[in-house]
């Protein structure tokens, strides 16, 4: 996973995997809780996913300001230039 | 009845004229005719008994009244399904499941020309309700479900195929609810959720289940093969069954509490008679101190059992949500059920044991709360993944600003054990990050703490409610002690990550060995054991 648009379609599959729904329904703005039904254990299990497919170390206190699909990919963009760079990630 | 004046009787926000009204009357009805030692040997509840129960109107108690129920708000089935549980918990689960899991699909999201034609035979007990979700391969993991609703093609009609396991009232049942998934309807893996009358063409009931406990409660398998159903059959909207079933689970749940909650009393209170007149060394046994602790504590966690349920009911009458709530007091009331009734044989002694005397009997009864309606394991890794992914509203936080001052000191024992919970889970957090969803076991603990606290403000607030001095010093009681018991666990989880982690790795070698994975062959465990 080299783009950040490649990484985008891995966290939307991850997402579809995980809810047993379709990709196709997902889309950025949609809400992970109020529109897709995920619950507290399913966006950890998206969480830890991520962490450990792109090999980032996931902040729990920040990802929990995690309310969309592209609150996500933003996250996890900002984690890897952290860390490309040294600097702290915020949330997203 | 010294007795129970000691195990303060009266308990709940339910005790109101309407419902004490309906009370007398089932109450001697339970103590005349129903037999649970019967009930148990025969593995069966007598028709009769079930039409007695109809005349009673107990199939009627969530079905409102404009469809010919009694429309009682769910705190008020809880109280009536508790005390059916102080006599019988056959009685009290059939009752409790069509008062539950089995009509509120129908009342709260039926079509209403399917309300008008079944609710009025519900409520009479014509048609008894079950409910179908749990399956050969989908236990706590109901999204699993295979049995599958689909349209048929050229046909208004939609196909129904599957198999369900465990079905409760099942052999006496005049209508079920299914989850199914439900391709192409309401999206391509969705779940709904059908109603389906015993006489639709295709359902086969499998034989009687032959079960440790509740054996006069009906279980078996109900295969649907090739049902035609109508579009007008689907409960709530097509393709949102999960989420409907998890909204009535809890409502299930709830119910199933305060069945655990009426063992329960009924087990102390035979256990306070027995303690009182059992003489041993030339005294009641009731008089030495082993005995007067395990009395006190089985009081106090009933105290807390019954408050918990109270508190989801006074959720639900102010219409929030109690899908949190209903799980840790699912946990809370099956564990407590569980430890009071084991306590009561302890106490009864050799007695306990014996069959005739009853009190095996509830033991063996309460052992399935823990497990159905969501094993008590998997409910809690829920509740603790709930509690680090989300940051608690302030909203939903519990200030104890309006108690008497006789419960004072446990309400800032409270906040400060909530303050050591929270700190320990951000510790949590910091230490695990995101792949906290791993270590289950300290998702649990963080849970358990939270469900201990939840019923240490419940238990505050119930105290309050009742107002006497007796009730104040159970309510604080039962408060401090879970108060303590949070507290130690939130201090473990903050500050021993290292020692968790110690434990974790020794638990997997463990296991790894005996499970024969790769890195430690099949056997060794236990050969190292034999020699």
């Amino acid at each position: 996973m080299k783009t950040a648009e490649e990484r985008r379609t891995f966290i939307i599959h991850a997402i579809a995997e995980i809810l047993e729904i379709e990709p196709e329904g997902i889309q950025g703005e949609s809400q992970l809780r109020e529109d897709l039904g995920m619950d507290s254990l399913a966006s950890l299990e998206l969480l830890s996913t991520i962490s450990r497919e792109m090999n980032v170390d996931l902040e729990m206190e920040e990802a929990m300001d995690i309310a969309t699909v592209n609150d996500a990919c933003v996250f996890v963009e900002r984690h890897l230039e952290a860390g490309a760079t040294g600097a702290s990630a915020s949330p997203a | 009845m010294a007795a129970l004046e000691i195990a303060e009787r009266a308990r709940s926000g339910w005790d109101d004229e309407e419902t004490l009204g309906m009370l007398e009357p089932i109450g001697r009805f339970l103590r005349e005719r129903v037999d649970p030692l019967a009930i148990d040997r025969q593995a069966r509840i007598p028709p009769e008994i079930l039409e007695a129960s109809a005349e009673l109107g107990l199939f009627g108690l969530s079905i409102p009244e404009s469809h010919g129920g009694l429309g009682l708000p769910l705190g008020a089935v809880c109280r009536i399904v508790a005390e059916l549980a102080t006599v019988d918990r056959s009685l009290a689960t059939s009752v409790g499941l069509h008062a539950g899991l089995g009509s509120r699909p129908l009342v709260d999201h039926g079509p209403e020309p399917l309300r008008a034609e079944w609710l009025p035979k519900m409520a009479s007990g014509e048609a008894i309700a079950a409910f179908c979700a749990t399956e050969p391969e989908a236990g706590s993991d109901l999204k699993s479900v295979r049995t599958k609703l689909e349209r048929r093609e050229g046909s208004d009609s939609l196909r129904l195929e599957g198999e369900k396991a465990f079905v409760t009232n099942g052999g006496f049942a005049g209508v079920f609810t299914a989850l199914a998934r439900s391709p192409g309807i309401g999206g391509a893996r969705a779940h709904s959720m059908v109603f389906v009358p015993k006489g639709t063409a295709g359902i086969e009931l499998g034989p009687e289940e032959h079960k440790l406990g509740i054996r006069g409660s009906s279980t078996l398998t109900v295969n649907f093969d090739d049902v035609s159903l109508l579009e007008g059959q689907i409960l709530g909207t097509p393709g949102q069954g999960m989420a409907l079933a998890h909204e009535i689970l809890a409502l299930g749940r709830t119910v199933m509490s305060a069945g655990c909650a009426g063992t329960a009393r009924a087990a102390l209170e035979r256990t306070l008679e027995h303690v009182l007149t059992r003489r041993q060394f030339r005294r009641p046994i009731g008089e030495f101190e082993a005995s007067r602790v395990h009395v006190a504590r089985m009081a106090s966690r009933l105290f807390a059992m019954e408050a918990i349920v109270d508190h989801v009911g006074a959720l639900a009458e102010s219409k929030r949500s109690i899908l949190h709530a209903s799980t840790a007091a699912k946990v809370f009331a099956s564990e407590g059920a569980f430890e009071i009734t084991d306590t009561a044989i302890q106490l009864h002694g050799a007695m306990g044991f014996i069959q005739e005397t009853g009190i095996a009997l509830m033991l063996r009864d309460c052992r399935i709360t823990r497990i159905f309606e969501g094993a008590n394991d998997v409910l809690l890794v829920l509740m603790g993944s709930e509690l680090l992914a989300m940051r608690p509203a302030e909203a939903e936080r519990r200030v104890h600003s309006e108690l008497p001052a006789a419960l004072g000191g446990a309400a800032d024992a409270w906040e400060a054990a909530d303050g050591a919970l929270s700190a320990a889970a951000a510790s949590v957090r910091k230490e695990y990050g995101v792949r906290a969803i791993e270590r289950q076991s300290v998702l649990q603990g963080l849970a358990r703490a939270h469900m201990e606290l939840m019923a240490a403000s419940a238990s505050l607030d119930r105290a309050a409610r009742l107002g006497d001095e007796r009730s104040q010093e159970l309510g604080a009681f039962a408060a401090m002690d879970l108060i303590d018991r949070a507290r130690a666990r939130a201090a473990d989880l903050g500050r021993d990550a290292r020692r968790a982690d110690h434990a974790r790795t020794l638990t997997d070698r463990l296991y790894a060995r005996l499970a024969g994975e790769p890195s430690h062959p099949q056997g060794t465990v236990r050969e190292e054991l034999r020699s």
